[in-house]
Formats: C-alpha cells, sequence, structure tokens
C-alpha cells in the first residue's frame, strides 16, 4: 500500500505550517512559492526536523505520531531523499556516494548493488569521478542512484531539476519520469514550476504561507480549481467576477460588463449560489477564440458568448502571442486597462492579421468558463483550503 | 653549556597537551557547531576564557583546583597521581591556555560544512558517529588541522599558567619558556638566545613539514 | 596521515633520546649522579640568586646532595608552597611571607630563622646620562623613568616605596615609576636603558654595566628576611643543614661581600 499521510504543524519563528494531505497516488507533487513550506515537510517527512505535532503515515509505518510519541530517526525511516543541490559528497567519488548508505552484506554483495544502480542510471563510466567533475545532469543522477540504492520505501525529491537550465530541464523531466516509475516507489516531490508537477506527478499538493490543498489530482486542479484562491495559485488567468442572472440544470448565466455569459455547471461541484449573488469565475486564455471575419455573418449563430471589442496590446511569448483585449461596452474594464487576455499562435495572429486589424469579435464556450466557488471577488477570512474530506488529526 | 631538557620537556609536555586538546577539543566543536542545547552560549563563552584571563590568574584557580588539598588534587592523591607541580600540571597547563584555539578554528570548520551533506548522510542510514567520521570531520580536515598547530604552538610556548601549577622547577618541570624567563632574569642572555632560536627553529620545521604533508593530500 | 604520526614520532624519539625521566630526582644539567644521593628543592627569592648560586656547590659537595634551585617572587612562590609546591626550604626575602606560611601550618616549628637584611640602592648604567648619587637625584630630568619591584607584593619594592616616602619624594617621582614583577626585572630595565635609573637589591646589583649607591637603611622598614624548613620536608635534617650553612659560618661572608647585613650586625 502506497498510501501516504501527512498531518503536522511546525513553527519556525515567524513562520508556522500546517500541512494536511493524504494520497494513495505513486508521486505526489508539492506546489508553491519559495517559503511556504513545501521542503520543511520533505524535512519533517524524513525525519531531519521534528513536528510540533501531528502524525506521518508511510506505506502503512507510522514515522511520527506525536500523541503516541513515536518519532523514528532518520536512520530508520528507509527513506531515500534527493536533496535540493544534490548534497553529493565533495570527498567522495561517484560509485562511494552511491554505495554510502549499503552497510550490510558483504564486500561482494556491497559492491554489486552498488553498480547495478549505476548501470541502471547509465553512470558506469563517472565511477570514479568526484562530484565537482559532473555536469548537473550527472549530478542528478547521482543523487537519485544513491537515494534508491538503499532500496528505500519511499522517495522524496526537493526541486530536482531546479538547478538545471531550461533545456535540460525539459530533457532530464523524461527521464525523472521514467526513472520513478521504472523504480515504482512511491515518491513526494517538491516543485515551485506547476508545468513540472503536471509532467511528472498524479497528484498535486499546493502550499501557500504554510498551509495546504489536499492532495488534488492534476486535472482536477488545473481544469477545475475548487476556489478563486487556488485558481490564483496555479496561475489561472481572466479571473472574473460577474452576478448569477439564471440558473440552470446544466449551466449557469453571468452577468459581466454588461454582457450574458454562459458558464456550463461542473457535475462534481455543487454551486450553493442564487440570482443576484457574485461569483467568481476564470477564463482559460487559450479558449477565447477570434472570429474570423471572412466568413458570413450567419455562423455568427453558432458561436455562443460573443464580446465585441478591440485588441488594445499584445506581448510576443515566443510562439504564441498574449491579446489584450477590450470589451467595446462602456464601463471600467475589469482587468485595468482591458478585460480579458487572449492568448494566440503566433500563425493565427498572422494569418488574421491582428497586427493591424484590432477590432475583432470574440466567442468562448460556456465550458471554458469555470466557475469559482466561494465568495468571489474578496478575500474570504475563511480558510478556502479546507476540505471537509479529509478527516483532521483530532478526529482520527 | 646550554641545558637541553627545557627543549625537550617543552616537545614532549606540547606533544601530550595537543593529543589532548584533539582529543576533547574536536568533539566540543562539533557539538558548539552543530548543535542546539540549553546553556550552548554558556559553554561558548567558557571555552574563550582561557584566551581572555590574565594567565596567573587562570593558573591560580587551576592550582586551587589541582593543590593536594584541592577538590581535584585530593581525588587523583587518593589514587597516589600527582597533579600539582609536576610534568602532568604542565600538561593541563598548556592544554587549558590552548584548546580555546583549537576549538574555535575546527568550530568553523564544521560550520562551513553544508549541512545538506551531514543530513543526507543520516537518511541513508549513518549512525551520528559515522557521520561525523565519514563527512564531518574528512570535510573539515583543513580547520582542524589549522586548529591543531596553533594550539601546539600555544601549548609549546605557554608561560604565565605553567609558572603557576607547574611551577619553574628545573630538570623537573622548567619548560622552555620558563627556562629561556629564567636565564634572562639570570643575566645569562647567550643560553637564551639559543632556547629561543631553538624553539622558533621547532616551529619553522614542524610549519614546513605540515605544510609538505597538506599539499601532498591534494 | 601516516607521514605525519612519523615526523612526530620521530621528534617524540628524538627528545626521549637527549634526555632523562620527567620523575622527580632528576639530574640537572646534563651530570649524570646516582639517584641514592639526596636531594633538596630550596625556593628561594630572586635577589638571592647570586648568593646561593655561589653557596649550592659548596653545600654539595660537603654534603654529598643535590640542591636544586628554584627563584622566582616571594609572593608566587609562597602561594605555590601553600598549595603544596614540593620545597623543602623556603628563602623569603621578606618574614611577613614566611611567618603567614607558619601561620597556615606550613613551616617546621622552630625552623624560622632571619638570615639576612636586605639592602636597597639606586642603579644606573655606567654609559648613561646621569649618575644618581641621592634619591633626590632621581628628581632630575634627566631621569625619565625610574625602575623598582612592585611594592604590592615584593618587599624590595615595598622598601624603595617606604625610602621615599620618607625622603618625600613619593608623590613628585610616582609618574616617573615603573614597576617591575621583581627586583631581578627592575635591574633589566636599567640594564636595557628602558630605565636611566632604578632602586633594586644590593644583592645582585654587582653588575659590571652598572653604579650604584647605598640607600640609608634607616628610611625603611628593615628588610629582615627569613628563612623556614616546611613541614613536607622529607629530609628534614639535610633541609636545616642548608639553611644553617646559608646562614652561618658558610654563608655569611659571601652574603656580606654580596651587600647584606647579618645578623649579629644589626
Amino acid at each position: 500500500m502506497s498510501m501516504i499521510s501527512v498531518s503536522l504543524e511546525k513553527r519556525l519563528g515567524d513562520f508556522s505550517l500546517e500541512a494536511h494531505w493524504t494520497s494513495a497516488a505513486n508521486i505526489v507533487a508539492l506546489v508553491g512559492p519559495s517559503g511556504s513550506g513545501k521542503t520543511l515537510t520533505l524535512q519533517c517527512i524524513a525525519g531531519l526536523t521534528k513536528p510540533a505535532a501531528g502524525r506521518i503515515v508511510s506505506g502503512g509505518r507510522v514515522l511520527f505520531d506525536s500523541a503516541a510519541h513515536v518519532d523514528l530517526r532518520p536512520q530508520s525511516r528507509h527513506i531515500g531523499y534527493v536533496f535540493q543541490g544534490y548534497a553529493l559528497f565533495p570527498h567522495m567519488t561517484v560509485s562511494q556516494n552511491v554505495a554510502y548508505g549499503l552497510k550490510t552484506g558483504s564486500r561482494e554483495r556491497l559492491s554489486a548493488r552498488a553498480r547495478e544502480i549505476i548501470d541502471r542510471l547509465g553512470l558506469t563510466a563517472l565511477c570514479g569521478r568526484y562530484p565537482n567533475e559532473l555536469s548537473g545532469g550527472q549530478q542528478q543522477r547521482v543523487a537519485l542512484a544513491r537515494a534508491l540504492a538503499t532500496d528505500p520505501d519511499l522517495l522524496l525529491l526537493d526541486e530536482p531539476l531546479s538547478a538545471l537550465d531550461a533545456p535540460l530541464r525539459r530533457e532530464l523531466r523524461a527521464e525523472l519520469v521514467q526513472a520513478l516509475r521504472d523504480c515504482g516507489k512511491p515518491a513526494v516531490f517538491v516543485t515551485h514550476d506547476l508545468a513540472e508537477a503536471y509532467q511528472l506527478a498524479d497528484v498535486v499538493v499546493l502550499y501557500e504561507n504554510g498551509r495546504t490543498t489536499d492532495a488534488t489530482p492534476k486535472d482536477e486542479l488545473l481544469w477545475n480549481p475548487s476556489s478563486e484562491r487556488v485558481a490564483r495559485l496555479i496561475g489561472a488567468r481572466n479571473i472574473l467576477t460577474g452576478t448569477v442572472a439564471e440558473i440552470g440544470q446544466q449551466s449557469v448565466v453571468l452577468e459581466w460588463r454588461g454582457q450574458r455569459l454562459e458558464a456550463a455547471r461542473s457535475p462534481s461541484r455543487p454551486l450553493n449560489v442564487q440570482i443576484g449573488d457574485a461569483l467568481a469565475f476564470f477564463v482559460r486564455p487559450e479558449y477565447v477564440r477570434l472570429i474570423r471575419k471572412d466568413r458570413p455573418l450567419a455562423d455568427l449563430q453558432r458561436h455562443v458568448n460573443c464580446l465585441q471589442g478591440d485588441v488594445v496590446g499584445d506581448r510576443d511569448e515566443g510562439t504564441t502571442l498574449t491579446l489584450f483585449f477590450r470589451l467595446a461596452a462602456p464601463g471600467t474594464p475589469s482587468q485595468g486597462t482591458y478585460d480579458l487576455e487572449i492568448e494566440v499562435p503566433k500563425l493565427v495572429y498572422e494569418r488574421l492579421g491582428v497586427a493591424r486589424d484590432r477590432q475583432w469579435q470574440v466567442s468562448i464556450h460556456p465550458g471554458t468558463i469555470q466557475p469559482l466557488p466561494g465568495v468571489g471577488g474578496r478575500e474570504s477570512e475563511v480558510d478556502l483550503f479546507s476540505d471537509s474530506r479529509f478527516p483532521t488529526p483530532d478526529s482520527q | 653549556m646550554v641545558d637541553l631538557f627545557p627543549l625537550s620537556l617543552s616537545l614532549r609536555v606540547a606533544s601530550v597537551a595537543t593529543t589532548l586538546t584533539v582529543l576533547t577539543g574536536v568533539p566540543i566543536a562539533w557539538l558548539l557547531a552543530k548543535r542546539r542545547f540549553p546553556g550552548r552560549d554558556l559553554v561558548s563563552a567558557l571555552v574563550l576564557t582561557p584566551l581572555v584571563l590574565p594567565p596567573t590568574v587562570l593558573g591560580y584557580y587551576l592550582l586551587l583546583l589541582i593543590a593536594r588539598r584541592g577538590p581535584i588534587g585530593g581525588f587523583l592523591g587518593a589514587f597516589g597521581i600527582e597533579l600539582a607541580f609536576t610534568w602532568r600540571a604542565a600538561v593541563l597547563a598548556a592544554t587549558v591556555g590552548s584548546i580555546a584555539l583549537l576549538i574555535k578554528t575546527a568550530q568553523a570548520g564544521f560550520e562551513s560544512i553544508d549541512q545538506r551533506l551531514e543530513q543526507a548522510a543520516r537518511t541513508l542510514g549513518h549512525s551520528e558517529w559515522s557521520v561525523f567520521w565519514t563527512v564531518s570531520v574528512p570535510l573539515a580536515w583543513r580547520s582542524i588541522l589549522a586548529g591543531t598547530i596553533l594550539a601546539f604552538c600555544r601549548a609549546l610556548g605557554d608561560f604565565g599558567i605553567t609558572l603557576m601549577v607547574a611551577g619553574d622547577i628545573p630538570g623537573l618541570t622548567q619548560t622552555l619558556p620558563l627556562a629561556i624567563y629564567d636565564h634572562v632574569q639570570a643575566n645569562e642572555l647567550q643560553q637564551a638566545h639559543v632556547l629561543a632560536l631553538l624553539s622558533v627553529g621547532l616551529v619553522i620545521a614542524l610549519m614546513l613539514a605540515i605544510g609538505r604533508y597538506a599539499r601532498l593530500k591534494y | 596521515m601516516t607521514k605525519l604520526f612519523a615526523h612526530v614520532f620521530a621528534v617524540v624519539l628524538f627528545c626521549q633520546a637527549t634526555q632523562a625521566r620527567l620523575e622527580p630526582g632528576t639530574t640537572k644539567n646534563y651530570q649524570a649522579r646516582p639517584l641514592q644521593t639526596p636531594a633538596l628543592t630550596v625556593f628561594a627569592a630572586s635577589d638571592l640568586v647570586a648568593a646561593l648560586k655561589e653557596l649550592i656547590p659548596a653545600f654539595e659537595g660537603a654534603s654529598r646532595s643535590t640542591v636544586t634551585l628554584v627563584t622566582g617572587s616571594t609572593g608566587t612562590l609562597a602561594q605555590q608552597i601553600q598549595h603544596g609546591a614540593p620545597a623543602d626550604v623556603f628563602f623569603a626575602a621578606n618574614e611577613s611571607f614566611v611567618d603567614d606560611l607558619a601561620k597556615r601550618d606550613v613551616v617546621l616549628p622552630g625552623t624560622r630563622t632571619i638570615y639576612a637584611r636586605g639592602r636597597i640602592v639606586i642603579a644606573a648604567l655606567k654609559s648613561g646620562p646621569l649618575q644618581p648619587r641621592t634619591l633626590e637625584d632621581l628628581t632630575k630630568p634627566g631621569v625619565r623613568r625610574i625602575a623598582m619591584a612592585n611594592p604590592a607584593h615584593a618587599p624590595y619594592g615595598l622598601a624603595a616605596q617606604q625610602a621615599l616616602e620618607a625622603a618625600g619624594l613619593w608623590g613628585r617621582l610616582k609618574p616617573k615609576l615603573v614597576y617591575a614583577e621583581n627586583v631581578q626585572q627592575a635591574l633589566q630595565f636599567v640594564q636595557s636603558g628602558a630605565a636611566e635609573a632604578g632602586i633594586v637589591a644590593r644583592s645582585i646589583v654587582e653588575v659590571p654595566e652598572l653604579s650604584w649607591v647605598l640607600v640609608d637603611s634607616s628610611r625603611h622598614a628593615p628588610l629582615n628576611q627569613a628563612a623556614a624548613v616546611l613541614k613536607r620536608t622529607r629530609q628534614p635534617a639535610l633541609a636545616m643543614s642548608f639553611l644553617r650553612f646559608v646562614s652561618g659560618g658558610q654563608g655569611r661572608p659571601v652574603m656580606k661581600r654580596l651587600g647584606f647585613l647579618l645578623p649579629g650586625d644589626f
């Protein structure tokens, strides 16, 4: 059973961490800005830091339980840890580093196991080198090999790819996914890059300022964030507020900037609103369609949620462009000087001649307007991260 | 013409003292560097006191402890071990006077080790003792060596503390610095010069030998 | 690592080869003596260095014993004896220290002896700018620094202070005074030219480069120098005989020559 359950409290000076999440998935990503408590969580799981209170269980083993006075030493937790910066022993060669955790067994068996791991990770040619003679990618592999050599029950990785430059990072991401799946061990890794988390993990726990969400399957997180705050955390753009005008079975109509927008309702998430309530929602920039002008007007019937406006600015992102779209309707734009961000591939931009032609009609498919439950628009004092599905430590 | 006994006595006293210093000082340095414990600041300050107190004062307090009727002296006396006014007291004086130099230097060395390295070693199953030997010491050896050299030189040159607790007994506890002083006092300046040159020469030889060794290792 | 140990080991071996053991009863200088000779350890104030260095070889020859001389400032030596220093006989520069030890029951009763009375002198370099003849001469501008033993713990220093006070010069000369650890050090200050003049003990001032003048002994409290045999001695008879040697027939001429006033003369 590869279930990992973390519930802990830890205070460091002004900062206080309260992490509560549990997951049966194989790979869990802890995502959040620096200083939000992710590394501290890993240290608590590994036993390198002691939480003030809580309970940590991994694979059926209780690693820490403040109420029952259980606190296994890091040496006894059978956890492989890949540190940020890799923490390779500078005074030992690659093979000595990898073999460092292998104490049991005869000398012969020691080297065999170490050699096996070294071969598996493609480090054979580098056996006799010292860490300062290795490239970033090679160091990362040595760190991984060292952590895996002891056949741990759980693998912890702290920003495994952040020390590398972008192209290498992309390349090694694939390698790391493969290595993790190959070894078949449950893993928890920390990253501040949501895209990386998406690629490597099955579930994601969001960290912000010492608080966590529950472990959410990645799709749900990205496509169906549970609240406005979570939406902000995952970097959603076009987070807007409208007023509920109509409530239907499949959809809800919102009034926004004098326009009526139809948004599809998520079947899994209840929407407790009444007509007249404010409701936050977000629109994915890549799903706002520019309507081609060379098509006959009659096709306009097919488009739902049509908006008329001007492109007041654009930003070249390399392969795509972000357009800043302001509605023709009177009133103050929702996001400063514009209402919507629209993302178009460069090809479309050039084909449609957006550089010269700034007046456009856009349409948004109802399924891509995501209502965000909770009170929209203003910061709520209620902890938006609490989820009634996860039992609190007291109630266990 | 010149009595060389003080030279050999001082070498032996300094060697024994430095050995004691390293054996007790390195673990203390590691503790101060790596562990937070109640009274840590107090211990840190205590370590520095021998450097701050005038040697005669320090010697006096030590004498109170190790004299026959003092707490430690009395205890050891029961086993027939005489401490005050023997070469052992000279070792004690040299150790007390020099241990702070080793501790502070080694402590800085340990502190400069990335603590993630030691954490990694723990997650890989090594006990605290093993982490100390296989990670901390190898990575801090330069600082430890520097501290040891400092301590040895200081032990070799101790005067005030030794004078108080071991006395200046020729042929018994008259160490090199005391002998030089006595020659000067008795206006035997030539002998004083010879001994002084010998001690400087000794330190230079030691530094050369260690320098060569340190370069060989890397 | 092994190379370093080898070096250290070699050094230690060298020491062993060049020297005898560390246990008591060891030889001083290089002359090997049989261990059976009785040995004495004499703690003496530094103003007796010259006198004792002359007398000790004679005593050793006469008694077939070995005498180890430990000199220092009376105060420090007294402290150490109090805490168990291995002295058999103590020659102090001032009787108060011996009396103090007697009060602490460290002295063998009946052995307290006044062996001499010390004298102080004004000393200066023969090649120096000034040859002071009187205490008043010390006020001359040419004398910028005057060395003397520290009156707080050296008897000769205290005597110097008393003499200056008696001459009414203490206040005026105080800014020029340089305190030394003991009379020997005060002498060195004068010898090296660091001080243009000094008030030191008569018994140590006979040094070729110095000229000196006796200070009237009525101007200070008598420097009664007392000696005693210490209780912890294992050689009480030998110790006593040494004491008598120094203060008696053989010792008196030497002491007199070195400027001490002797019992019977005062």
